[in-house]
Protein backbone atom coordinates (compact mmCIF):
# COMPACT_ATOMS: atom_id res chain seq x y z
CA UNK A 1 0.00 0.00 0.00
CA UNK A 2 1.24 3.52 -0.72
CA UNK A 3 2.60 5.18 2.36
CA UNK A 4 5.50 5.57 4.76
CA UNK A 5 5.48 3.68 8.07
CA UNK A 6 7.36 5.30 10.96
CA UNK A 7 8.49 3.40 14.04
CA UNK A 8 10.00 5.47 16.85
CA UNK A 9 13.21 4.35 18.64
CA UNK A 10 12.86 2.15 21.76
CA UNK A 11 14.49 4.76 24.05
CA UNK A 12 11.50 7.04 23.47
CA UNK A 13 9.00 4.42 24.45
CA UNK A 14 8.91 4.73 28.22
CA UNK A 15 5.59 3.44 29.54
CA UNK A 16 4.46 2.12 26.13
CA UNK A 17 3.58 -1.49 25.31
CA UNK A 18 5.56 -2.63 22.28
CA UNK A 19 4.41 -5.49 20.09
CA UNK A 20 6.69 -8.42 20.82
CA UNK A 21 7.23 -9.19 17.15
CA UNK A 22 7.81 -6.58 14.44
CA UNK A 23 6.42 -9.06 11.95
CA UNK A 24 2.92 -7.80 12.93
CA UNK A 25 1.33 -5.68 10.21
CA UNK A 26 1.51 -1.87 10.52
CA UNK A 27 -2.25 -1.62 10.97
CA UNK A 28 -2.21 -4.18 13.80
CA UNK A 29 0.53 -2.21 15.53
CA UNK A 30 -1.41 1.02 15.13
CA UNK A 31 -4.61 -0.56 16.37
CA UNK A 32 -2.84 -1.83 19.49
CA UNK A 33 -2.27 1.75 20.66
CA UNK A 34 -4.89 3.53 22.76
CA UNK A 35 -5.32 6.83 20.91
CA UNK A 36 -4.91 8.03 17.34
CA UNK A 37 -4.91 11.19 15.27
CA UNK A 38 -5.33 11.95 11.59
CA UNK A 39 -4.21 14.81 9.40
CA UNK A 40 -6.93 15.42 6.86
CA UNK A 41 -7.69 18.07 4.26
CA UNK A 42 -11.21 19.43 4.56
CA UNK A 43 -12.39 22.18 2.21
CA UNK A 44 -8.79 22.98 1.29
CA UNK A 45 -7.37 23.23 4.82
CA UNK A 46 -5.29 20.62 6.67
CA UNK A 47 -6.30 19.83 10.23
CA UNK A 48 -4.98 17.52 12.93
CA UNK A 49 -8.05 15.72 14.20
CA UNK A 50 -8.98 13.21 16.87
CA UNK A 51 -12.32 11.48 17.42
CA UNK A 52 -14.98 13.65 19.13
CA UNK A 53 -13.43 16.89 17.86
CA UNK A 54 -15.70 19.72 16.75
CA UNK A 55 -14.43 21.33 13.54
CA UNK A 56 -15.64 24.67 12.15
CA UNK A 57 -15.42 25.01 8.38
CA UNK A 58 -16.93 27.38 5.79
CA UNK A 59 -20.64 26.74 5.17
CA UNK A 60 -21.38 23.63 3.09
CA UNK A 61 -24.72 24.40 1.48
CA UNK A 62 -25.42 20.91 0.14
CA UNK A 63 -25.14 19.15 3.48
CA UNK A 64 -28.04 19.18 5.91
CA UNK A 65 -27.77 19.05 9.69
CA UNK A 66 -27.39 15.42 10.73
CA UNK A 67 -25.74 14.26 7.48
CA UNK A 68 -22.65 12.06 7.71
CA UNK A 69 -19.68 13.14 5.58
CA UNK A 70 -16.83 10.81 4.65
CA UNK A 71 -13.35 12.36 4.87
CA UNK A 72 -11.78 11.41 1.56
CA UNK A 73 -8.40 13.14 1.93
CA UNK A 74 -6.62 11.68 4.93
CA UNK A 75 -2.89 12.35 4.69
CA UNK A 76 -1.66 10.73 7.87
CA UNK A 77 -2.85 8.35 10.56
CA UNK A 78 -0.77 8.17 13.69
CA UNK A 79 -0.58 7.16 17.32
CA UNK A 80 2.03 7.51 20.06
CA UNK A 81 4.64 5.26 18.47
CA UNK A 82 3.58 4.63 14.88
CA UNK A 83 2.50 6.72 11.90
CA UNK A 84 1.27 5.88 8.44
CA UNK A 85 1.65 8.65 5.93
CA UNK A 86 -0.03 8.71 2.54
CA UNK A 87 1.44 9.82 -0.77
CA UNK A 88 -0.35 12.25 -0.80
CA UNK A 89 -3.45 10.58 0.66
CA UNK A 90 -3.98 7.25 2.36
CA UNK A 91 -5.99 4.60 0.52
CA UNK A 92 -9.49 3.88 1.77
CA UNK A 93 -8.46 0.44 3.07
CA UNK A 94 -6.20 2.02 5.74
CA UNK A 95 -8.58 4.31 7.58
CA UNK A 96 -12.18 5.43 7.27
CA UNK A 97 -13.37 8.52 9.13
CA UNK A 98 -16.85 9.99 9.03
CA UNK A 99 -18.00 13.33 10.37
CA UNK A 100 -21.54 14.44 11.25
CA UNK A 101 -22.83 17.90 10.42
CA UNK A 102 -23.88 19.27 13.80
CA UNK A 103 -25.02 22.75 12.87
CA UNK A 104 -25.04 25.50 10.30
CA UNK A 105 -24.34 28.75 12.05
CA UNK A 106 -23.19 32.31 11.52
CA UNK A 107 -20.41 34.20 13.28
CA UNK A 108 -20.80 37.46 15.15
CA UNK A 109 -21.78 40.59 13.20
CA UNK A 110 -18.70 42.25 11.67
CA UNK A 111 -18.86 45.89 10.75
CA UNK A 112 -16.40 46.98 8.06
CA UNK A 113 -16.17 50.76 7.94
CA UNK A 114 -14.54 52.42 4.94
CA UNK A 115 -13.74 56.06 5.45
CA UNK A 116 -11.84 58.81 3.65
CA UNK A 117 -11.42 62.04 5.54
CA UNK A 118 -12.47 65.38 4.01
CA UNK A 119 -13.96 63.55 0.98
CA UNK A 120 -17.46 62.89 2.32
CA UNK A 121 -16.91 59.13 1.92
CA UNK A 122 -18.02 56.70 4.56
CA UNK A 123 -19.36 53.24 3.93
CA UNK A 124 -20.40 50.60 6.42
CA UNK A 125 -20.69 46.94 5.44
CA UNK A 126 -22.37 44.62 7.93
CA UNK A 127 -21.47 40.96 7.51
CA UNK A 128 -21.99 37.64 9.29
CA UNK A 129 -19.72 34.84 8.09
CA UNK A 130 -21.51 31.51 7.59
CA UNK A 131 -20.00 28.34 9.06
CA UNK A 132 -20.72 24.64 9.33
CA UNK A 133 -19.63 22.72 12.41
CA UNK A 134 -18.90 19.02 12.07
CA UNK A 135 -18.16 16.41 14.73
CA UNK A 136 -15.47 13.85 13.88
CA UNK A 137 -16.59 10.26 14.36
CA UNK A 138 -14.55 7.22 15.46
CA UNK A 139 -11.59 6.09 13.33
CA UNK A 140 -12.05 2.75 11.59
CA UNK A 141 -8.56 1.35 11.00
CA UNK A 142 -7.83 -1.46 8.55
CA UNK A 143 -10.17 -4.44 8.58
CA UNK A 144 -12.85 -2.68 10.69
CA UNK A 145 -13.87 -0.72 7.61
CA UNK A 146 -17.40 -1.39 6.37
CA UNK A 147 -17.89 -1.53 2.56
CA UNK A 148 -18.38 1.93 1.05
CA UNK A 149 -21.66 2.67 -0.71
CA UNK A 150 -21.01 5.20 -3.44
CA UNK A 151 -24.63 6.14 -4.15
CA UNK A 152 -24.60 9.76 -2.98
CA UNK A 153 -21.06 11.11 -2.96
CA UNK A 154 -20.22 14.79 -3.33
CA UNK A 155 -16.70 16.13 -3.11
CA UNK A 156 -16.24 19.29 -1.05
CA UNK A 157 -12.49 19.71 -1.60
CA UNK B 1 -6.23 -20.28 25.47
CA UNK B 2 -3.88 -17.89 27.37
CA UNK B 3 -3.73 -18.38 31.15
CA UNK B 4 -3.79 -15.49 33.62
CA UNK B 5 -0.55 -15.00 35.62
CA UNK B 6 -0.63 -16.10 39.26
CA UNK B 7 -0.14 -12.59 40.56
CA UNK B 8 -1.98 -9.81 38.72
CA UNK B 9 -0.23 -6.43 38.44
CA UNK B 10 -1.32 -3.83 41.04
CA UNK B 11 -4.32 -1.78 39.92
CA UNK B 12 -3.78 1.84 39.03
CA UNK B 13 -6.08 4.20 40.96
CA UNK B 14 -8.60 5.68 38.52
CA UNK B 15 -9.39 9.37 38.68
CA UNK B 16 -13.08 10.17 38.96
CA UNK B 17 -12.82 12.65 36.07
CA UNK B 18 -11.99 9.77 33.70
CA UNK B 19 -15.31 8.11 34.53
CA UNK B 20 -17.31 11.24 33.69
CA UNK B 21 -18.59 11.27 30.11
CA UNK B 22 -17.95 14.37 28.07
CA UNK B 23 -20.67 15.37 25.61
CA UNK B 24 -19.90 14.94 21.93
CA UNK B 25 -23.17 15.25 20.04
CA UNK B 26 -22.77 13.76 16.59
CA UNK B 27 -19.82 11.49 17.38
CA UNK B 28 -21.80 8.23 17.17
CA UNK B 29 -25.39 9.44 17.48
CA UNK B 30 -26.69 12.86 16.48
CA UNK B 31 -29.49 14.50 18.49
CA UNK B 32 -31.04 17.59 16.85
CA UNK B 33 -30.75 20.51 19.25
CA UNK B 34 -33.98 22.31 18.36
CA UNK B 35 -37.06 21.09 20.24
CA UNK B 36 -39.81 23.65 19.58
CA UNK B 37 -40.77 26.33 17.05
CA UNK B 38 -43.45 28.85 17.97
CA UNK B 39 -45.00 31.08 15.31
CA UNK B 40 -46.76 34.10 16.80
CA UNK B 41 -48.98 36.17 14.52
CA UNK B 42 -51.68 38.81 14.74
CA UNK B 43 -55.06 38.38 13.00
CA UNK B 44 -55.69 42.08 12.48
CA UNK B 45 -52.41 43.75 11.58
CA UNK B 46 -51.17 43.66 7.97
CA UNK B 47 -47.54 43.06 9.04
CA UNK B 48 -48.59 39.46 9.83
CA UNK B 49 -50.23 38.87 6.44
CA UNK B 50 -47.25 37.00 5.00
CA UNK B 51 -46.79 34.93 8.15
CA UNK B 52 -50.47 34.01 8.07
CA UNK B 53 -50.00 32.93 4.44
CA UNK B 54 -46.93 30.89 5.43
CA UNK B 55 -48.81 29.25 8.31
CA UNK B 56 -51.71 28.40 6.01
CA UNK B 57 -49.51 26.92 3.24
CA UNK B 58 -46.25 25.63 4.70
CA UNK B 59 -46.37 24.97 8.42
CA UNK B 60 -47.95 21.53 8.16
CA UNK B 61 -45.33 20.23 5.72
CA UNK B 62 -42.62 21.80 7.88
CA UNK B 63 -43.87 19.87 10.92
CA UNK B 64 -44.07 16.67 8.90
CA UNK B 65 -40.51 17.02 7.55
CA UNK B 66 -39.12 17.74 11.03
CA UNK B 67 -40.74 15.19 13.37
CA UNK B 68 -38.27 16.00 16.16
CA UNK B 69 -39.60 19.58 16.42
CA UNK B 70 -42.77 20.59 18.28
CA UNK B 71 -44.43 23.24 16.09
CA UNK B 72 -46.79 25.68 17.80
CA UNK B 73 -48.88 28.37 16.14
CA UNK B 74 -49.98 31.04 18.56
CA UNK B 75 -51.90 34.31 18.31
CA UNK B 76 -50.15 37.44 19.53
CA UNK B 77 -52.73 40.20 19.11
CA UNK B 78 -51.72 43.79 18.30
CA UNK B 79 -48.04 42.90 17.96
CA UNK B 80 -45.71 42.33 15.01
CA UNK B 81 -45.11 38.69 14.01
CA UNK B 82 -42.22 36.68 15.44
CA UNK B 83 -40.91 33.12 15.42
CA UNK B 84 -39.25 31.60 18.47
CA UNK B 85 -36.98 28.56 18.52
CA UNK B 86 -36.40 26.67 21.76
CA UNK B 87 -33.30 24.50 22.15
CA UNK B 88 -32.11 21.70 24.39
CA UNK B 89 -29.61 23.96 26.18
CA UNK B 90 -32.57 26.00 27.55
CA UNK B 91 -31.81 28.97 25.31
CA UNK B 92 -34.16 30.42 22.76
CA UNK B 93 -33.76 32.44 19.58
CA UNK B 94 -36.41 35.00 18.63
CA UNK B 95 -36.61 36.39 15.09
CA UNK B 96 -38.97 39.21 14.11
CA UNK B 97 -40.84 38.61 10.87
CA UNK B 98 -42.31 42.06 10.32
CA UNK B 99 -42.72 42.77 6.57
CA UNK B 100 -40.98 39.55 5.57
CA UNK B 101 -41.90 37.67 2.37
CA UNK B 102 -42.84 33.99 2.57
CA UNK B 103 -39.41 33.04 1.16
CA UNK B 104 -37.64 35.17 3.75
CA UNK B 105 -39.75 33.56 6.49
CA UNK B 106 -38.69 30.13 5.15
CA UNK B 107 -35.03 31.19 5.31
CA UNK B 108 -35.37 32.33 8.91
CA UNK B 109 -37.16 29.13 9.90
CA UNK B 110 -34.36 27.12 8.28
CA UNK B 111 -31.82 29.19 10.22
CA UNK B 112 -33.57 28.25 13.47
CA UNK B 113 -33.75 24.56 12.49
CA UNK B 114 -30.03 24.46 11.62
CA UNK B 115 -28.82 26.25 14.76
CA UNK B 116 -27.68 24.60 17.96
CA UNK B 117 -29.00 27.21 20.38
CA UNK B 118 -25.57 28.33 21.55
CA UNK B 119 -24.79 32.02 21.82
CA UNK B 120 -23.31 33.53 18.66
CA UNK B 121 -19.58 33.94 19.24
CA UNK B 122 -16.67 34.73 16.91
CA UNK B 123 -15.69 31.48 15.20
CA UNK B 124 -12.80 32.62 12.99
CA UNK B 125 -10.02 31.51 15.36
CA UNK B 126 -11.67 28.41 16.83
CA UNK B 127 -11.23 25.88 14.04
CA UNK B 128 -10.87 22.71 16.11
CA UNK B 129 -12.41 22.37 19.57
CA UNK B 130 -11.09 19.21 21.17
CA UNK B 131 -11.21 17.48 24.54
CA UNK B 132 -8.84 14.71 23.41
CA UNK B 133 -5.33 14.57 24.84
CA UNK B 134 -2.59 14.50 22.22
CA UNK B 135 -2.04 10.99 20.83
CA UNK B 136 1.73 11.37 20.61
CA UNK B 137 2.12 12.82 24.07
CA UNK B 138 3.87 16.00 25.17
CA UNK B 139 7.64 16.27 24.95
CA UNK B 140 9.44 16.39 28.28
CA UNK B 141 12.99 17.60 28.73
CA UNK B 142 13.42 15.27 31.69
CA UNK B 143 12.71 12.15 29.64
CA UNK B 144 15.30 12.31 26.88
CA UNK B 145 18.43 10.25 26.34
CA UNK B 146 20.83 13.17 26.67
CA UNK B 147 19.50 15.82 29.11
CA UNK B 148 20.70 19.31 28.35
CA UNK B 149 23.58 20.38 30.60
CA UNK B 150 24.14 24.07 31.24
Amino acid sequence: MAGVFRFSSPSRLFGARLASSLAASPLDLLRSQPSHYIIASIVGHRHLLAPRDLLTIPRIHDARVGDRLLLSEVHELGSRDYTIRGDPILPASVVRVEATVVEHTKGRMERIVKFKKRKHYKKTVEHKQTYTRIRIGPFQIGTDIAPVETKNTQSYT
Amino acid sequence: MPRLPHRLPPTIPVKKSILVSRPANGHEVFIPQIRKLVFEYCDAWSSSANLRRYIFNHVESLARENPHVEVVVKERPSKHPIVRGFYLNNRDKVIGLKEFDVNQIQNKVQLLLDASGHKIVPLKRKTVVSTAESARGIWSGFHVQEPYRI
